[in-house]
Formats: C-alpha cells, structure tokens, sequence
C-alpha cells in the first residue's frame, strides 16, 4: 500500500463516517427515497394505464422499459440535479469555515490526495442515492420481467452523470466558506448545463451543435436507451476532469490568498 | 530547529509580515509575541506550510517548507488560533484521525498506543470519548495541543494556547509546554506577558509585520528598565520624603501610598548606583521601621507597550491588547 493511498483513504475514511454517522446522510436518504417514490409510483401509474388502453385503443407495443424505466432514469437524472449539491456542499466549505482545512493543510498530505480522498467519500455517499434508487427498481424485477441489460445501462450512465455533478460540486464547495452558496451556485451551474439543450433549435446549427454538447442530459438520454457509447463517457468523464482540476486550483489560490 | 529568513507575506497590496527573520535554536522555546494583527498569526502559518510565503525562506528541522513541504510537515505540529476539531468526532477519533494522516506508517497497535499517550499528556484521557463538538472551551484546547503532539514532531507551533482557559488550565497548559522543551523546538505565540516570562527562554518582539526586539525576557526587562528604581515602604505614616532625597545618588523620590500605618516611595537612583545599603541605613538611623525595600522592575508588559508604541508619534494610536494582565 502506497502512502498516498493511505492517505486517500483516510481523508475518505473520515468523511463518509461522519455523513454516515449523521442524521444529515439519512434525512437525505430518506427525502430522496420519498421523492423517488413518487415517482416511481406516477411513473408505474402511467405505465398500468397504458397497457390497459391497448386492449380497447389503438394497436400499441408497450414495452416495460421504454415505457416506465426509461422515463424513470431521466427522473432520477433530475433529483440528482438536487440532490448532490446538498451532497458535495459541505466538503471543502465547512472545513474552511470551522477551520479543520488547517489540519489537513499541515499535514504531510499532498493537496491532491486530499482532493481524491474528498471525491471518493462524495461518490460514496452519492450511490447511496443510487442504492436507494436500485431498490425501487428491484421490485419491477421482482414482479416483471424487464429487460436488464439497458437497465445497466442506465445506471452506468447515472453513476457518471452523477460523477460529474459530484466534481462539479465539490469546485463550488472549495471556493467559499458557506455551504448555502456553495450547494446554491452548484445547482444552478448543473441546471443551466442541463437546459442548454432547449436552445439547440432556435440557436445557429453552429452553436446549436455547441450547445447540444454541453447539454449534460443529452448524453444521458443514450444510456436510459441501452446505448453506451463511448462519446458520452469521454464527455462526463471531462466534466469529472473540469470539475477536479476547477477544484485544484482553487485549493491552490486560497493557500496564496491566506 | 526554525529558521526564519526574511521572511515576507503580502496579502495584495498589505503587507501582513515585513522581512521577518529569527532563528530558534533545538530545544529551545520561543515566545513571540505581539498585538493583534502584527502578523503572529501569518507567520506562524507559513511556518508550519499552510500557506506560501510571498518572500523569504523557512527551513523546518533541517527542511525547507517551500521545497520540500511534506518532509517539513511531517516534523511539525500546529495548533492553530482555534483548534481544528472535527465536532461529531470523538476526542478518541479524532485523534486517530489525525495519526492516520500525519503518522501513516504505524499499526494499529502503535497507533492505538500513541493516541492513548498524548491524551495522557494532554490532560484529555476522561473525555475521550466525548464528541469534540461538546468538549468545554479548555478541553478543545487541549485535545488540539494533543492533535499537535500525535507524530511527536521535532518542532512545535502553538499559536496562543492558554487563550480561553481558566487560571487552572492556564498553569497546567504551561507546564506541559515547559515539559516539552527541550525534546522540542517551540514557537509559541500570545498576548499574555506573564506567560512569556514563565515559559520561554527567548521572545521575538513583532509590531506590524516587523521584528522590534528579539531577546530574553530578563534582558528586555533590564535593558528598557532605564535608571534603577527601589520601592521602599516605611512604618508610620509620616513624610520622608526629604530625608530620601537628601542621600547621594538618588536622584528622585515620589511618595505613593500613604496609610495609617506606612508610607511607601519609589526612587529613582542614578545610574549605575547601588543606593539600598544607604537608603536602608537613613530610615533606620532615623528610628522609623523598614517594612519593604525592593528594587522595581519594569514589567515585559511596559517593554511591550514600550516597543509597539513606539511610533505613536505618528498620531497612530497604540494597539495594545488589554487583556496583557489577565494572568
């Protein structure tokens, strides 16, 4: 074991024991397993009353996961859009304003180990949504027989959607010592991402491609679909890398600034 | 072993540390002392790595803090203005945290045996399972003064430790640092004079970003203590005055207290001038009783407030600190 492994670990170590060890992690837990039950259960509502018209109206395939999961992961796609900043907000912020950032800055750590270890702890305790997400959709296996395959799909694209808005948030926690401003301006920043995508048509076909790629929910429509390819993950994993390195420099910056 | 080379730290266009340098030798404990907003705080962080200097070099045993900043770090122990705890943690975790991330190598049972020490050391062992967040304002301090201890750093840089503590506290703080010295090499920062005089061995004496004095505490107090005063107290409440100033080489005497039973006087002898045998001999010669006769010595507190305002000259208003007496 490497000692910067080491240390990684025991930054992550520290932060998902304190959020797992708070009532903040299962009061958000539970939010999010509330809201997504009501969506499941609008979704799942919709889904029974189409397969019902088919018998009376017009001859319509119904197809479990066209028709209910894949609306469904673009429903989570949406909660985590509130979600993980509540998540990430807290990581450099609260340190910077109790003062604790001193002790890791003191420490024989290198800033990047202290920025990996803060982003593994926040992908744990982000798929701790994504477990609670699972859960639900374990009952339509349990009961149905969907296909799995874009099923897996659709969570591989979850986990890197949310791995982005993950580095993303964390930037916007390094850059300021409150976490309301840091979960705030995260949410706007991943919303605006994600309604870039309204204006592709009334852009240029220019500036409409421009847009069409930034727009963070377009990439995820593929993976709801079954589709992995390769352009999205070289997308998400940009915005990981954007976010992180957003996040090393501003580290950085407030060591010069004091 | 610190060695602080003109060292300068600008924030935009203030400067907070102005070519700062002193030296502190192994084992030795170093007072600093200073105002608020002389830039103790500023240089102390660059001491310990949390922050760049803007100018200048510090070489923490043996390393640069610049240029080889983990090594430096790992031979440092900080406790900061306010201790950096974890408030959901317990004092036991948090501790362990803090070995995990300063002293990685060890195991778990020489871990475990480490943060048991300096809980011992530090006075915290009943507390530690308490969460830090719910600890008393002394028991923080400590439990941060334990976190500074946990890799057993050759160097150590407290930044006002017996702030907030109770007179109690206070004393078994500075016992504790007196017991490190020696093993280690201590910086240690405060606005509290008495302490100076009590803990360190030598005091570096900062006013807006500047280094006014760097000595002993006795040498500060003798060198600013100008013409040598005796205090001397008299049975009777009579006015001696007259017959005081009468004797050679003094050169001034001001009556202060005056009571039922004794009269007291500050004089002022010339330089270089023993006057005691003689003030002694008058006073008893005139069949008054000598109750008290001591020389006065300026207090650090007058040096400091000597040396920081210095420049009031300007129409700068001197910034003291009032609580320099509160020990």
């Amino acid at each position: 074991m490497t000692s910067s492994w080491r240390n990684i670990r025991a930054i992550a170590g520290k932060e998902l024991r304190s959020f797992y060890s708070s009532p903040v992690a299962w009061v958000l837990l539970g939010l999010f397993g509330t809201l997504f039950g009501v969506f499941f259960a609008a979704n799942l509502l919709n889904f029974l009353q189409a397969s019902m018209s088919q018998f009376g109206g017009p001859q319509r395939p119904v197809n479990v996961n066209n028709e209910l999961i894949g609306p469904l992961l673009h429903n989570t796609a949406v909660l985590f859009l509130f979600f993980v900043p509540m998540i990430t907000m807290r990581s450099y912020a609260e340190e910077k304003r109790s003062g604790t950032i001193e002790l890791l800055l003191t420490s024989p750590l290198k800033d990047v180990e202290i920025l990996i270890g803060k982003y593994l702890a926040a992908m744990g305790m982000y798929c701790g949504l994504l477990a609670v997400s699972a859960l639900f959709m374990s009952v339509l296996f349990l009961t149905g027989n969907p296909a799995w395959k874009p099923v897996l799909s659709g969570y591989v694209g979850l986990f890197l959607l949310g791995s982005g808005f993950v580095a993303l948030g964390l930037a916007f926690s390094s850059m300021t010592n409150n976490q309301t401003v840091a979960g705030a301006s995260s949410f706007v920043l991943v919303l605006v991402l994600w309604v870039t995508s309204w204006f592709v048509d009334s852009a240029g076909p220019r500036t409409g491609e421009v847009l069409s790629y930034l727009s963070i929910i377009e990439h995820f429509s593929d993976f709801a679909k079954g589709i992995i390819d390769t352009k999205h993950i070289v997308y998400y994993l940009s915005v990981i890398a954007f976010g992180l390195f957003l996040t090393a420099k501003s580290v950085d910056a407030e060591r010069w600034r004091g | 072993m610190i060695e602080v080379q003109h060292l300068t730290k600008r924030y935009g266009p203030f400067t907070a540390v102005d070519d700062v340098s002193f030296r502190v030798e192994k084992g030795e404990i170093l007072g600093f002392l200073g105002p608020n907003g002389a830039g103790k705080t500023s240089t102390m962080r660059v001491i310990t790595g949390s922050m760049p200097a803007s100018d200048g070099k510090v070489v923490v045993a043996g390393h640069d803090v610049f240029s080889a900043p983990l090594e430096a770090k790992k031979r440092t122990g900080y406790l900061p203005e306010t201790p950096p705890l974890y408030p959901d943690m317990t004092v036991r975790e948090y501790l362990h945290f803090a070995s995990r991330i300063k002293s990685g190598g060890l195991s778990t049972a020489e871990r475990t045996a480490r943060v048991d020490a300096v809980m011992k050391k530090a006075h915290v062992d009943d507390m530690a399972s308490r969460q830090c967040g719910k600890l008393s304002k002394g028991y923080k301090q400590r439990v941060g003064l334990a976190q500074a201890l946990i890799h057993d750093p050759e160097v150590l840089v407290l930044d006002e430790p017996t702030a907030g503590l109770d007179p109690k506290q206070i004393t078994e703080t500075r016992d504790l640092i007196r017991s490190l010295g020696g093993s280690h090499t201590i910086i240690l920062s405060t606005h509290i004079l008495p302490e100076v005089a009590q803990t360190c061995q030598r005091v570096v004496i900062i006013n807006k970003g500047k280094v006014v004095a760097v000595d002993t505490p006795e040498n500060l107090t003798h060198q600013l203590k100008g013409a040598a005063t005796l205090y001397v107290q008299v049975a009777g409440n009579q006015d001696t005055t007259a017959l005081l100033s009468a004797l050679p080489g003094v050169s001034k005497v001001t009556a202060g207290d005056r009571h039922e039973t004794f009269s007291a006087y500050e004089i002022e002898a010339e330089a270089n001038r023993d006057v005691r045998t003689d003030v002694a001999r008058a006073v008893v010669q005139q069949g008054l009783g000598l109750l008290e006769l001591r020389p006065t010595r300026i207090t650090l507190e007058e040096v400091f407030l000597q040396l920081t305002t210095e420049d009031l000259m300007d129409g700068q208003p001197a910034q003291a600190t009032g609580d320099g007496g509160a020990a």
